[in-house]
């Protein structure tokens, strides 16, 4: 299988007054094409930090990630930039739609920083909010809508470029729990639609049942791996 | 990034915050109007300077004076040098008419006249010329006018405010105290012109001894005040305008010089024309002697070297162009200061435009996070930010010039177009370049205040951005 995410060795430390704090401790994992993964672990516990790092808006203090072949952690600013532009879609915890923009323009928005004409940009918005099941709110305005509509134009934002990897940062954290089975829900249907590979971060157990791979951190460490791909065939298996 | 892309976002903001948008704008339009219409001021008064050089034959007239002779409106230091004066006769005429790249020359002789007509009299000034120095004034002439030809009568050209100088005998109130015209119409009624004022004065004054005084002056020989001789005259055409309005020919009045000349020599006959050069011993010259004389040069690039050839000749010589390049850097200075003035407004509007975006990054933290994370490139937040100050500054210029075109109206109504600050023309002059160049400085001003804000917001971490809650 195609590896999209290595990391190797990765440190990053913080200095808090006198002290250093190591938010990472040295991290070692692979994600592959298509897989999705989620990184659970208490508040502190250096998970953010990590998906920072990996969307590169950190830098590490120490260690390789290499991204679709890519070593993000010796670009610049500028090129880390172009790198998400062309390879990354982000969902956000508290969505952050522009509020001037309806839902399709939101969608759409990614589009144009690729400098994708507008017409041909709106139809794929338009297809993406088809997707998540917003047909009926393509012209509402964010302030017009509800939080698990908000974040599943959120995840149409995230697609419509095409990325190769999509970074989830507590995705139902402002949602209500009924609400945010539904997102999930969509997220990994679409994601296995669509053949995406999906890095999502959260302190929720339950939720991280979702998806195929579960990193535990605590303290900057990895301290395992759960396999629910594995456990869900076994299951099958068992079943039949 | 698309401009077109950029254009909406930036139109979308600033659209967001009408009332803080405006604010700023309104900074950038008093900044505006406040440098236009100090320039225009300026400019007025330039304009109407070359109009004026324009109407006293252009770039490429000189104006030729020796020892004064006839009354010249100039005061000139006549330095009473008898045996080298250098006075203007026709031999002088012709010898310049002979120089090289001169076109024409002609003769110019200025004096005062009383005209006469019912109860009023007037004080004019005359200026004779040829028929061709007529010509070249390029006086503007109402319908129905046409130059004096030569003649054996004199016929005249009355500049437009000519009339405003008749008043009624024995010290009515003037135009310009009462407001009324009097009841002369120029254009059709025959005047008595008086050539000999003097003549005239003793005949008012009767017996005064002052008279007998000038007469003997006159001619030496005391005779008793006679009748002096009043020559009846019709207009042959006026100057175009309404009294009120001022031109470089709207207080003269204009004959023909070879019409007004034999009618001088007979009417003054052994005595001197007055304001004719008199001997040592008070007697008359022989020749009659102009005031000055325009010559005409075929290139205005050869203006200079005719003019040093007549100055070694020994005469004094003014041209437009050494008036007019006096006069452009006193110009230029003037519009620099009032600019300067104006400037300040404008500068007070870029910290104003400067401030606008400061607050308005701190307000879209989040939002360039976000838009950071989603892959917009630098140069493409700051190019928005850019934008949307130079759209400040553009539609702040765009308003302030349409209102500059505004203030200048009413300055000009207020002004009557100059004529109160005894201008040709209006005294507040927006030319198109005005209008761009202000607009191109509105906008870069806009710029230039949100040039540091752009790069603050280019500079916010994304991370930092997102982390706002």
């Amino acid at each position: 299988m195609e590896k999209v995410i290595q990391v190797r060795n990765l440190y990053k430390l913080y200095r808090v007054g006198e002290e250093i704090v190591r938010a990472l401790d040295g991290v070692d994992f692979d994600i592959f094409r298509g897989e999705f993964c989620a990184i659970v672990g208490t508040s502190g516990s250096g998970k953010s930090t990590l998906l920072n790092m990996l969307a590169g808006l950190e830098k590490p203090t120490k260690g390789n990630v290499v991204i679709a072949g890519e070593h993000i952690e010796k670009m610049n600013e500028e090129q880390l930039v172009k790198f998400r532009r062309e390879n990354v879609g982000f969902i956000f915890q508290s969505f952050h739609l522009l509020g001037t923009m309806n839902a399709v323009e939101n969608v759409a928005l990614p589009l144009s920083f690729r400098k994708v004409p507008r017409n041909v940009r709106i139809r794929k918005a338009e297809r993406m909010l088809d997707l998540v099941n917003l047909r009926k709110h393509k012209k509402h305005f964010p302030n017009q809508m509800s939080g698990g509509q908000q974040q599943r134009v959120g995840v149409a934002r995230a697609l419509v470029v095409n990325p190769k990897i999509i970074f989830a940062d507590e995705p139902t954290g402002n949602l209500d729990s009924h609400t945010s089975e539904e997102v999930m829900q969509l997220m990994k249907r679409v994601v296995k639609e669509q053949n995406k590979t999906l890095v999502m971060v959260t302190h929720d157990a339950h939720l991280a049942t979702y998806a195929d791979r579960v990193f535990h951190i605590s303290d900057g460490k990895i301290l395992k791996i759960e396999n629910n791909q594995k456990e869900r065939t076994r299951q099958n298996e068992e079943q039949e | 990034m698309s401009w077109m892309d950029l254009l909406r976002m930036s139109g979308s903001n600033l659209k967001r915050r009408k009332l803080r948008t405006f604010l700023t704008v309104l900074g950038v339009v008093i900044g505006t109007t406040s440098i236009v219409v100090m320039i225009s001021l300026g400019l007025g008064m330039q304009q109407s300077l070359y109009r004026e050089v324009e109407q006293s034959g252009g770039l490429t007239s000189i104006r030729v004076t020796g020892e004064s002779a006839g009354d010249s409106m100039y005061s000139e230091s006549g330095s009473e040098s008898e045996d080298t004066a250098k006075y203007i006769d026709d031999e002088l005429i012709k010898t310049l008419g002979t120089l090289e790249h001169v076109e024409a020359s002609y003769p110019v002789y200025e004096m005062s006249v009383i005209l006469l007509k019912g109860g009023y009299e007037g004080y004019g000034f005359l200026k004779a010329m040829p028929y061709e120095g007529l010509m070249e004034e390029k006086i503007p002439l109402a319908e129905g006018g046409k130059l004096p030809a030569e003649s054996s009568s004199l016929e005249l050209v009355y500049g437009n405010a000519v009339i405003t100088d008749f008043q009624e005998k024995g010290g009515g109130e003037s135009y310009w105290e009462t407001g009324v015209l009097p009841n002369i119409d120029l254009a059709k009624d025959s005047l008595f012109l008086i050539l000999d004022q003097d003549g005239y004065y003793n005949s008012q004054s009767g017996d005064m001894d002052m008279g007998s005084d000038y007469s003997a002056e006159n001619d030496g020989e005391s005779q008793p005040v006679k009748q002096v001789k009043k020559h009846v005259v019709k207009a042959s055409g006026i100057v175009e305008g309404a009294p009120d309005d001022y031109n470089a020919h709207s207080s003269y009045i204009y004959c023909n010089l070879d019409t007004l000349v034999p009618i001088l020599k007979k009417e003054f006959s052994g005595r001197v024309i007055p304001g004719q050069p008199t001997t040592s011993s008070g007697k008359a010259y022989k020749d009659f002697y102009y005031s000055s004389a325009q010559v005409k040069v075929d290139d205005i690039d050869q203006v200079n070297e005719v003019a040093d050839s007549i100055r070694q000749m020994g005469y004094s010589v003014e041209t437009n162009a050494e008036y007019l390049q006096s006069m452009q850097k006193e110009f230029a200075m003037i519009e620099a200061v009032l600019g300067g003035i104006g400037a300040v407004s404008l500068f007070v509007a870029a910290i104003g435009i400067a401030n606008t975006m400061m607050m308005s990054i701190y307000e879209r933290t989040k939002e360039i996070g976000v838009i950071k994370v989603l892959g917009c490139s630098l140069k493409n937040i700051k190019q928005m930010f850019l934008m949307e100050a130079a759209f400040i500054g553009l539609i702040g210029g765009v308003i302030g010039n349409i209102f500059s075109f505004f203030v200048s109206a009413v300055i000009n109504a207020i002004t009557g177009h100059g004529a109160a600050m005894g201008f040709d023309g209006d005294i507040s002059y927006i030319p198109i370049w005005l209008v761009l160049v202000s607009l191109g400085i509105a906008m870069l001003v806009g710029i230039m205040a949100g040039y540091f804000p752009a790069k603050r917001a280019m500079q916010l971490s994304p991370l930092a951005a997102i982390r706002t809650e």
